[in-house]
């Protein structure tokens, strides 16, 4: 009603109290983790069973292995629990802490 | 390697369409209602509709302060009426002759008190609505209070374990089954350890919908407030099948069936020791929650022996 002709209305995502205006919300819910996932690509056997069972569905298939997307990954450990193999161990974040650049 | 991963699990083939949800949402870590949400958008597909009502799911169905979480249509409800409110959306496609998907999606205390009066109205009048409720056996959102579907002994914060209290003293209610006896088109049961059942029984409930009322009950273990590992939601969904704690089994047109039957169910205690909220439980609460499992059990099983 207000718009005027020519102003062009951009309908993204709508929500409960938003107009459909602004992109979609996301966390970097990989800030909460305090294990990481780690797959052994020579123990796992392509079955996929962590990537149907990850909660956020971060696991996609990268050239011919399954990779975890940390920008996401909560650090559950359903994936390292559910794995067949016993592929995926929960490494420690504080061990990976010399990556950080402090 | 690479031919290795074409032997992707089956539950793969359903899915239809990409995950709608925003890859980082707030549910917390180990959540299986954030699986359930995401399988069930890939599976309905992007056009279909979403009704939440407030509870865990609705930070991720509704969006928060000025935006969404995902890029579905969808309703915010208020609680007592999200059946009414799907109703409406219903019949409006109906009338306009638009081909939609209408799913509502909310938890037990929603499906089982709040709004049961709705969902009860709308299985009667028989509308083409899927109606999903996942199961966390409780109020977790406003923190862990009891509902009608808390069984017996778990303790939450309105029926605390004490000296005297052993936790909640009565029975849950058999949700599924009071659906069932409402004779709507399709009501199943799932749960997220059985992907590939549950993706079978959401692509049914696709198809059953033109015909009417479906309602899927997803038991859905919440790992804060049933004290359960964020690594072992998974864990325990496949122990409730294999004790015959939560049996999975569908009914479609009067014809009861249970599809994935277990051939030695375990005991009850092999599920209960992996949950917290029942870890002070002794011997005499345990038989009784057996004995009322098995009582379902053996009522599910008169059904499905009628037209077999
Ligand atoms: C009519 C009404 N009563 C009470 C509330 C308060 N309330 C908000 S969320 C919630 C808990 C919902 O529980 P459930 O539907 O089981 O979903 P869960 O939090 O378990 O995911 C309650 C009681 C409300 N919003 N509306
Ligand atoms: S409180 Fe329970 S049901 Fe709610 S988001 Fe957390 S784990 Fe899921």
């Amino acid at each position: 009603m207000g718009l005027k002709k020519e102003e062009k209305y951009i309908y993204k995502y709508e929500a409960c109290w938003s107009d459909g205006n602004n992109p979609l919300l996301c966390l970097n819910t990989g800030d909460w983790r305090t294990s990481r996932p780690v797959i052994n690509n020579e123990i796992c056997n392509g079955c996929g069973i962590c990537m149907t069972f990850c909660p956020p569905q971060c696991i996609s298939i990268k050239d011919d292995y399954f990779l975890i997307n940390l920008g996401f990954c909560k650090g559950c450990g359903i994936c390292a629990k559910e794995c067949p193999k016993k592929a995926i161990t929960m490494t420690q974040e504080g061990d990976y802490a010399d990556d950080c650049k402090i | 390697m690479a031919e290795k991963l074409n032997k992707l699990p089956k539950v793969t083939e359903y899915f239809c369409d990409e995950d709608q949800f925003s890859p980082g949402n707030a549910c917390c870590p180990g959540c299986i209602m954030e699986l359930n949400l995401r399988l069930v958008s890939k599976i309905m597909g992007k056009d279909s509709i979403l009704l939440g009502t407030p509870g865990c799911s609705a930070p991720t169905i509704h969006g928060q302060n000025d935006r969404a979480w995902h890029k579905h249509s969808y309703y915010a409800c208020v609680m007592t009426g999200v059946a009414s409110s799907a109703t409406g959306l219903a019949r409006y496609y109906k009338k306009a002759g638009i081909d939609a998907t209408i799913v509502c999606h909310t938890g037990d205390g929603c499906a089982q008190d709040i709004g049961i009066q709705t969902i009860s109205g709308a299985a009667e009048r028989n509308e083409n609505i899927i109606y999903i409720c996942y199961d966390n056996e409780g109020y977790m959102n406003t923190g862990v209070q009891r509902s009608s579907a808390t069984p017996y002994g778990a303790a939450t914060s309105t029926t605390p374990v004490g000296l005297k209290s052993i936790g909640k003293t009565t029975n849950s209610k058999n949700m599924p089954m009071i659906m069932a006896m409402h004779d709507i088109p399709y009501v199943a049961t799932a749960t997220l350890s059985h992907l590939e059942d549950y993706a079978k029984k959401l692509t049914k409930a696709k198809e059953m919908v033109k015909q009417g009322f479906v309602y899927l009950h997803v038991f859905c273990p919440c790992t804060v407030g049933w004290k359960v590992k964020p690594d072992s939601s998974i864990t325990v969904c496949r122990a409730a099948v294999q004790s015959n704690y939560f049996p999975l089994w569908e009914v479609g047109n009067g014809a009861y069936r249970i599809t994935q039957p277990v051939a030695k169910p375990k005991p009850i205690n092999e599920m209960l020791k992996l949950i917290g909220k029942f870890n002070h439980l002794k011997d005499q609460e345990i038989s009784v929650l057996q004995q009322q499992s098995d009582n379902r059990f053996s009522i599910l099983q008169a059904l499905c022996s009628i037209r077999a």
